[in-house]
This record gives structure tokens, C-alpha cells and sequence, in this order.
């Protein structure tokens, strides 16, 4: 679970007097969004993104990089002019959760791993968070996910997992969504099978509802007041 | 009326999946039995299951897999790569039956003897992977015998339609880089089913990008949203790629009664569904269409479906 397994360690840089035009073709040829900037010691200092080349570019200039003198007025940016300077990093002893809610609260699509001397030791980006993310829901494995409405108290999921572990049913994963009705949330196991029918059948038998797959939702806005 | 042939042998029920399997042979009695009292046994070719040779197998398995289902069923085991792979001693030799059934039947299509056929056979095939088993399928007969018309027949262009309401993964993946065999699938949306792929962007890959095409339908879903997705995604398809035979993977377990999937699918909707593919095969592969048993697990429901589907055969 820490970012230290999930970041990616071989972390393309920039040096911070290199020219944005060096910034914007090394993303391009890599296709990355963010490149870290660091000193010869691998101190990180700033990160650019294409965000960054982008505000500084005219259209014109993204859209066809041949206009020579358009170019030539934007030869003296460099790097260090438009990078954002003491960006927000993660150590790599966060976890994937820490990276998930930091994600969300700053509004960044990478942060810079960076130990406690300051040095890069990798970057994690929302595509990292999303492959784990796959892995964890389990669905690259062939299966069928069914949905339950369980009332919100203790020892519910295990008369769920008990039932279709009966059936010899092993779990790909299961999801608890929270924002559900008052007083209920809804279980979402992911089964490695195609033969749920029996164990549906069964679930209803013990009197729980199953959900319609039509109004299955992981997740629910907050209700506007 | 046209000569259909029914691919039916007694030897296809001694796979034996266990108690409460779905997929049992009490299926292929149902198909049987249904065909029977609508009284059309008569106007049908009844072919025998003949053992495949290993040869077509390989043309779409790993030998090492092929071994292994070999060794893992004749040791006695009673499960393959997956708990839902329930088999028993004579699963894989029941396995070679239904290929060879079915290549057997597309010999007797392409020398003339036959229009088309029906092949009601076990254990299905279009969740086979090249090498590994899924979803109570072993060999991917469908993948086989395209490659057998291909290599045997010198047919260039197989276009395979499957109307199973579970996404033929196995079909997909064996030729999604070739654009020489068009796979179509409509089925329940992979979210909301088994194995979870065939979604509306895996369109094939490298050459045969292009060559693939999921349409997707969604819980609740019936008639009037598969007669919408065939005529917009599926014709259109197949006008471009001129399938010069189509291979159907039958699946009736769209239907409302099959517990298998949330889709609402009448009996009605099956027999449009086939009516519009003869209609195809009629324009392009001089009504050469081979129509294979994937899934269907209601077993009140089969013999009226499969009666249904061999009458419109019939009919051509």
C-alpha cells in the first residue's frame, strides 16, 4: 500500500535551464505531463507541466511548431520561468490512500516522491493511482459483480461472504458503497464466476434485497440543500 | 426450403458439470425434445458428432494447453483453471466430439450437401482462451472452425456474429489482430456481467483494428434495443466486410426467463435476431450461416427457442 511500490522509479527530469521547447519535446516523445525539475545533485526544485508550456505557448505554436519567429521570442524561456517552484511532494512512505486524498485536495494529476533529504525518488501520477485501482476492484479477472442492500449494522458482511463462500465462489473484490439510503448500505461483491444465478437465488432467500443493477452507483454526490 | 442440418449426438451429454451446474446436459434433451414435438426432426439433417482431429484444435490452442486439459481431466479432476469449469472424465473427449461435429458440418455446407445448420452441441466455446479455459468453455469451437474454412475451404472472409448475452472473450482475443475474421458481439454491458470484457472501445487491434465491433445492452434492456444495435452497428458491418460464410455463437440466454443475465430478450426478439442474419447471409455468403450453441440455461425455454431457430434455418 505505500507509494514507494506503486510510484514510477525511473522518473524522466528536466534541468532547469533547459528551454520550454526541450520541456515540450521531451514530454511529448515520452508521453508524460509532468517532469520534474532537479539540480545535478537530484534535489527537486519545481515541476513543469504541459499546462505550464501551454499558458506561456500560443495557439499557434501548439498547434504547428514551424513559425520560426514565433518561436524565436520564446527561446529565452527557460525551465526555471515557468516551472512552479517547491511543488507538493509525498514521501515515499505514504500510502496509496494518503496519495488518493492528497490527489483529490490539491487538484494535481502527479505528485514528486521525494525522501526526507530532498531527494527524487520517483513520481506518481493519477495513473498510477488508477492501475492500482483496477487491480484492487479485481475486474481484469473474468467475473460478475452483484449488488446487495444490507441493513448499516455489524456482522452483515459476514453472513454475505459465508453464503457464497458455501458455494465455492472465491471474491475478486468487494465494495462497500456508503453514501447509500439512511440506515443501509450497499455491498458489491465482485464474483470470479459466470454462475451467480444460484447465489442470488440464495442471498434473496435470506432476505436480502438485490439491487438493480440499474441503480447500482459506487458513488453519490452529496445532496444539494 | 432449404437443407438445414441439426448437429445433435447422444455423446454430448456425458460431459458431466455436477449438481446444480447450469450448464448440464438436460440443455441439449430440452433443445431435442422441443425440435421433436414441433414435428421437424423430419425436414432435418441429422448429423452424428465425429472426434475432431487435433490438428484444427491447434490451429487456435496452445499444444501445452491442450495437453494440460488432457492430463487435468483424464487425472480425475473435477475442475479446470476455473471452480466454474466443472467436468468430469469425459469432458475432453467430449471436448474433441463437439469440434469435430461441428467441422464436419461445415464440410458437408461447403461441398453442398447441406444450406446451413444448427449444432447443438457441449461443452460451448467462446469464452476459450488460447490457452486457458473460462466461463464452462474448453475448446473454442467457433475459432476452429473458422480457421478449418479458412485453411480447408479457402474461404478468406468469416464473419462470426454472437448473440450469447456473455461477451465471447476467448472469440475476441484469437482474432483481434486478424482482419480477416469479423467478430460481432452483443451482449449484457460488461459491468454488469460475466467476464467483464468486450466493451464498446475494444474495436481489434494491429491490422485487425477495425474488425472487432461490441454492442453493448444494459440491464432491463430487450427487443427494441438489440433490433437498434443490429441494425445500426452489426449491417452496416457486415456490408463492408462481405462475410463470405457467418458462424453464429447461439447464446439463448438473453432471454427474460434465463436467470443468467438481467436482459430482457423475448422469444420473439430471438427469432428476429436470427431472421436478420439470414438476411445477411443470404446477401453475402450464399446463405452459408452455421449456427453454434454457446449458452441458454432455461431449460422451459430451450425447446421453443431452438424450435424456433431451426424453423427460420429451414426457411432460410
Amino acid at each position: 500500500m505505500f507509494v514507494s511500490r506503486s510510484m514510477v522509479s525511473q522518473v524522466i527530469t528536466i534541468d532547469k535551464d533547459a528551454s520550454v521547447f526541450e520541456a515540450q519535446e521531451k514530454m511529448a516523445a515520452n508521453g508524460i505531463r509532468h517532469l520534474p525539475v532537479v539540480e545535478a545533485d537530484n534535489r527537486l526544485i519545481g515541476i513543469v507541466t504541459d499546462r505550464d508550456i501551454r499558458s506561456v505557448m500560443p495557439y499557434s505554436l501548439i498547434k504547428e511548431k514551424g513559425i520560426a519567429r514565433e518561436r524565436e521570442k520564446l527561446a529565452h524561456l527557460k525551465v526555471a520561468d515557468i516551472m512552479t517552484r517547491n511543488p507538493k511532494t509525498i514521501s515515499p512512505m505514504y500510502t496509496i490512500q494518503d496519495a488518493l486524498l492528497m490527489i483529490q485536495k490539491e487538484k494535481v494529476g502527479a505528485f514528486p516522491v521525494v525522501d526526507d533529504k530532498g531527494e527524487l525518488q520517483g513520481i506518481l501520477s493519477v495513473r498510477d493511482l488508477l492501475r492500482a485501482f483496477i487491480n484492487v476492484l479485481g475486474i481484469g479477472q473474468p467475473g460478475t459483480l452483484v449488488g446487495i442492500e444490507v441493513e448499516e449494522k455489524i456482522g452483515q458482511m459476514k453472513k454475505i461472504v459465508d453464503a457464497i463462500t458455501e458455494e465455492n465462489i472465491s471474491f475478486g473484490s468487494v465494495l462497500v458503497a456508503r453514501t447509500w439510503d439512511e440506515g443501509k448500505r450497499a455491498v458489491f461483491p465482485y464474483l470470479l464466476t459466470n454462475n451467480v444465478s444460484k447465489v442470488k437465488k440464495k442471498l434473496s432467500t435470506m432476505g436480502y434485497k438485490l439491487i438493480n443493477p440499474m441503480d447500482w452507483y459506487l458513488d453519490r454526490l452529496p445532496k444539494k440543500q | 426450403m432449404k437443407r438445414t442440418g441439426y448437429l445433435h449426438d447422444n455423446r454430448y451429454l456425458l460431459h458431466d458439470t455436477g449438481p446444480y451446474h447450469p450448464e448440464m446436459a438436460d440443455r441439449l434433451i430440452a433443445v431435442y425434445n422441443g425440435i421433436k414435438e414441433a414435428g421437424l426432426l423430419d425436414q432435418l439433417t441429422l448429423i452424428p458428432a465425429v472426434r475432431a482431429d487435433l490438428k484444427w484444435i491447434e490451429t487456435v490452442h496452445d499444444p501445452k494447453y491442450i495437453r494440460r486439459f488432457e492430463e487435468v481431466c483424464l487425472s480425475g479432476n473435477r475442475t479446470f483453471d476455473y471452480p466454474d469449469n466443472q467436468m468430469c472424465v469425459d469432458t475432453y473427449e467430449t471436448a474433441y466430439l463437439a469440434v469435430g461435429g461441428i467441422l464436419d458440418t461445415a464440410r458437408r455446407i461447403m461441398e453442398g450437401e447441406l444450406d446451413n445448420a444448427f449444432c447443438a452441441v457441449r461443452p460451448p466455446g467462446h469464452h476459450a482462451e488460447r490457452d486457458q479455459a473460462m466461463g464452462f468453455c474448453y475448446f473454442n469451437n467457433v475459432a476452429i472452425a473458422a480457421r478449418y474454412l479458412q485453411m480447408e475451404h479457402g474461404i478468406q472472409r468469416v464473419g462470426i456474429i454472437d448473440s450469447d448475452v456473455h461477451h465471447g472473450n476467448g472469440t475476441q482475443h484469437i482474432f483481434e489482430k486478424d482482419p480477416t475474421v469479423f467478430y460481432y458481439s452483443i451482449h449484457q454491458h460488461p459491468s454488469f456481467s460475466f467476464p467483464g470484457t468486450g466493451r464498446e472501445f475494444e474495436e481489434g487491434a494491429g491490422d485487425g483494428q477495425g474488425f472487432t465491433k461490441n454492442s453493448l445492452v444494459l440491464p432491463g434492456q430487450g427487443d427494441d434495443v438489440y433490433e437498434q444495435l443490429i441494425l445500426s452497428d452489426l449491417l452496416p458491418a457486415f456490408e463492408r466486410f462481405k462475410p463470405e460464410v457467418i458462424i453464429v455463437s447461439t447464446g439463448f440466454d438473453g432471454h427474460r426467463d434465463d436467470d443468467m443475465s438481467d436482459v430482457n430478450l423475448s422469444t420473439e426478439g430471438y427469432s428476429w435476431i436470427l431472421e436478420n442474419i439470414m438476411k445477411l447471409g443470404n446477401q453475402y455468403a450464399a446463405g452459408r450461416v452455421i449456427s453454434v450453441l454457446e449458452g441458454g440455461y432455461c431449460l422451459d425455454r430451450l425447446g421453443e427457442l431452438a424450435t424456433n431457430h431451426v424453423r427460420i434455418l429451414l426457411n432460410g
